[in-house]
């Protein structure tokens, strides 16, 4: 069974390039090494962090067809810092997971204890509407 | 440079999706499936996901031991993430103009396109 584990945070307060240089380096080694674990014992499909809202983009198609880039990202809007995708045995197995990198070191080494989203991931569409 | 284009929406959207005529939906996915497979044969596909809905959905955290403290509720009026692409592209216009083409084919919903994190992709 896939499931996704989705990392969602507040621009606010994610503050994560002014931590002290020391625990970055801890929370980055941590995620590191789950991501090792993960990896080890087969159950990483992929993990993937990715770049901050100031370089997202809401795309919508104009009329013919050609795209329209909204740069605005409201500021109070929750946005994806990163995801695992794994391939466990059990949704028991995922949450196991989810409450690991949950408790990833945050300043001072203490655990973040962040919300983290897990979904099931659909095996395909059904296959008569291919 | 790789992308993420996101598709999220609404409970109620989702519903409204769901009753529409059966043929109407058909035509969405052949529309969808014919994007993927032109990403493929271009070279700059590297994967797509649908998502179950959010009454399979958990919050977890974790607690102070370590075990994962999971929470059912999902608020009604959150966006959810429907589902994903990720694309390998030569520049964030060519990520946009996909995204443009899967919004035309989707009722013009507006897809979040955000690049990886060049940390995470030095790190392998």
């Amino acid at each position: 069974m896939k499931y996704i584990l989705m990392m969602n945070t507040m621009r606010a307060g994610h503050g994560v390039p002014e931590w002290p240089q020391k625990d970055l380096r801890a929370h980055i080694a941590f995620m590191m090494g789950l991501n090792k674990e993960l990896r080890e014992s087969g159950e990483l499909v992929s993990a993937e962090g990715l770049a901050f809202p100031e370089q997202a983009k809401l795309v919508r198609a104009g009329k013919n067809g050609a795209p329209i880039t909204d740069g605005v990202f409201p500021e109070s809007k929750e946005f994806l810092a990163g995801y695992w995708i794994v391939d466990v045995d059990s949704p028991e197995r995922a949450y196991a997971i989810a409450a690991k990198a949950s408790a990833a070191p945050g300043p001072g080494g203490a655990p973040l204890n962040m919300p983290i989203e897990v979904r099931p991931i659909m095996s395909g569409p059904p296959p008569e509407m291919l | 440079m790789k992308y993420i284009l996101l598709m999220s929406g609404t409970r109620a959207g989702v519903e409204g999706y769901r009753s529409r005529p059966e043929q109407n939906i058909e035509a969405h996915m052949a529309v969808l499936h014919r994007i993927n497979q032109d990403l493929t044969e271009s070279g700059e596909f590297v994967a797509t996901q649908g998502l179950a809905g959010p009454r399979e959905a958990k919050i977890v955290r974790g607690e102070k031991n370590g075990a994962p403290v999971t929470d059912g509720i999902f608020p009604e009026s959150k966006e959810f993430l429907l589902g994903y692409w990720i694309v390998d592209v030569p520049n964030a216009e060519r990520a946009y103009a996909i995204a443009g083409r899967i919004s035309a084919a989707s009722s013009d919903m507006p897809i979040e396109v955000r690049q990886f994190a060049t940390y995470e992709t030095k790190s392998r």
